[in-house]
């Protein structure tokens, strides 16, 4: 039971991490990773969000009628999120005006109902909260990589600190739509080729 | 049949009990939301309009019921008196929308300090250019007695070349927030009496 949990718990940080091994939820990772601080809000929204409803739709899971499981998915998943954009408009107003149209968009993420579909309807509580955590914290932790890479090179900061001497000449493209993709571009490449010569068995999707 | 009604209950259930926890996080979290939106949205128009720190003038707020909306009124006091007013005003019919404004009102000489613009969706390089201090500027020390106008319609304000539509609504925001000042000038220092009282 502890090692399943184990498992389960750092699946979402290597063999599952969802931008670029489930490839999923790129929308948002390409789209609001322009600051580190920006990645580390939409990454910990994420993981809220997924936590809860893998958790909630999980004690469901006998309860709600096979037919009309997407339906209720969508519902539970939709509360939750509101309930994140009211929290972050109450308590990080700044952050909730940058993340802007992308934190109601949480709702038809499909990391959150590709788990609740794949993982917390076939699964106790206890073990689907975990995998939410798991993915969320994977998905926080690159989503935070990602915009690491673009404030720094693009911007010459990092969580908002100047971090090169004053004459460098920030890479301006990558806080722009191209930088996002040449980023997670090269970091997916970079894992692939990683996991290729240590000879790991996976399938990409 | 049963498994259709099951499925009605089930859904109907899940969405009475979703609706019921979000309408609690809203009203719960209403007034937090409400500050919030008062620092990082109002607060740089009213530091421009009275010259002082966002968070030393956000708790001098007053909110008037005007019959169908509710205005909210900042104040800044010299001494006892109240000196200075900021109304809040919506410049109807922009050219992206409505437009939010905030009218600076000196008590003592009648004349208005300016006028900030809170939140606009006007065109970049066009409409937006009412954020400009050279557009603004136009209306320090117009007196509140009477109605602001367009310098094409006889009145004060030059319009931004190639935003008129723009232009009207924001001098049609500051009049309404004139008249508002006009009809309920008793109203709004009575308010700020009762909550000075009261803290």
């Amino acid at each position: 039971m502890t090692q399943n949990l184990k498992l389960t718990l750092t699946a979402g940080l290597w063999k599952r991490v969802p931008p670029f091994r489930l490839v999923l939820g790129l929308c948002p990772a390409l789209a609001i990773t322009t600051s580190a601080v920006n990645g580390l809000g939409m990454g910990l929204a994420l993981a809220f969000v997924v936590t809860m409803s893998n958790g909630i739709i999980s004690a469901l899971r006998n309860v709600i009628p096979g037919k009309v499981r997407i339906a209720s998915y969508i519902v539970i998943i939709a509360t939750l999120v509101s309930i994140v954009e009211i929290l972050m408009k109450a308590y990080f107003f700044p952050l909730s005006e940058q993340l802007g149209i992308y934190i109601p968009l949480i709702v038809v993420n499909c990391i959150v109902l590709g788990r609740a579909e794949g993982f917390a309807s076939k699964n106790p509580p206890l073990p689907s909260m975990v995998d939410g955590v798991s993915i969320g914290l994977g998905y926080t932790i690159s989503l935070t990589l990602i915009g690491t890479i673009r404030e720094v090179l693009g911007a010459g900061s990092w969580f908002g600190h100047a971090v090169f001497h004053e004459s460098f000449e920030p890479l301006s493209f990558m806080v722009s739509a191209p930088g996002a993709f040449v980023t997670i571009g090269v970091l997916l490449g970079l894992q692939n080729l990683f996991s290729r010569w240590r000879g790991e068995k996976f399938i990409q999707g | 049949m049963s498994e259709i009604v099951r499925m009605v209950v089930v859904l109907s259930l899940i969405a009475g009990i979703c609706s019921a926890v979000l309408t609690m996080a809203n009203q719960g979290l209403a007034p937090q939301i409400e500050k919030q939106t008062d620092l990082y949205v109002r607060g740089p128009a009213l530091e421009r309009l009275f010259d002082k720190p966002a968070r030393e003038v956000l708790n001098n707020k007053v909110i008037i019921d005007a019959g169908d909306s509710e205005i909210p009124v900042f104040y800044l006091k010299d001494g006892e008196n109240v000196s200075t007013l900021a109304i809040e005003a919506t410049g109807k019919g922009g050219y992206g929308g409505d437009l939010t404004l905030m009218i600076g009102i000196d008590l003592v000489s009648s004349r208005q300090t300016g006028m900030e613009v809170v939140s606009h969706s006007e065109t970049p390089g066009l409409g937006a250019r009412i954020e400009e201090p050279g557009f603004r500027r136009q209306w320090q020390g117009l007196p509140t007695e009477q109605e602001v106008a367009l310098t094409g319609n006889g009145g004060q304000i030059d319009a931004i070349s190639g935003a008129t539509t723009t232009s009207r609504a924001a001098v049609g925001g500051t009049n309404e927030a004139l008249l508002f000042l006009q009809n309920h000038k008793e109203e709004i220092l009575k308010s700020i009496s009762e909550i000075e009282e009261k803290s």
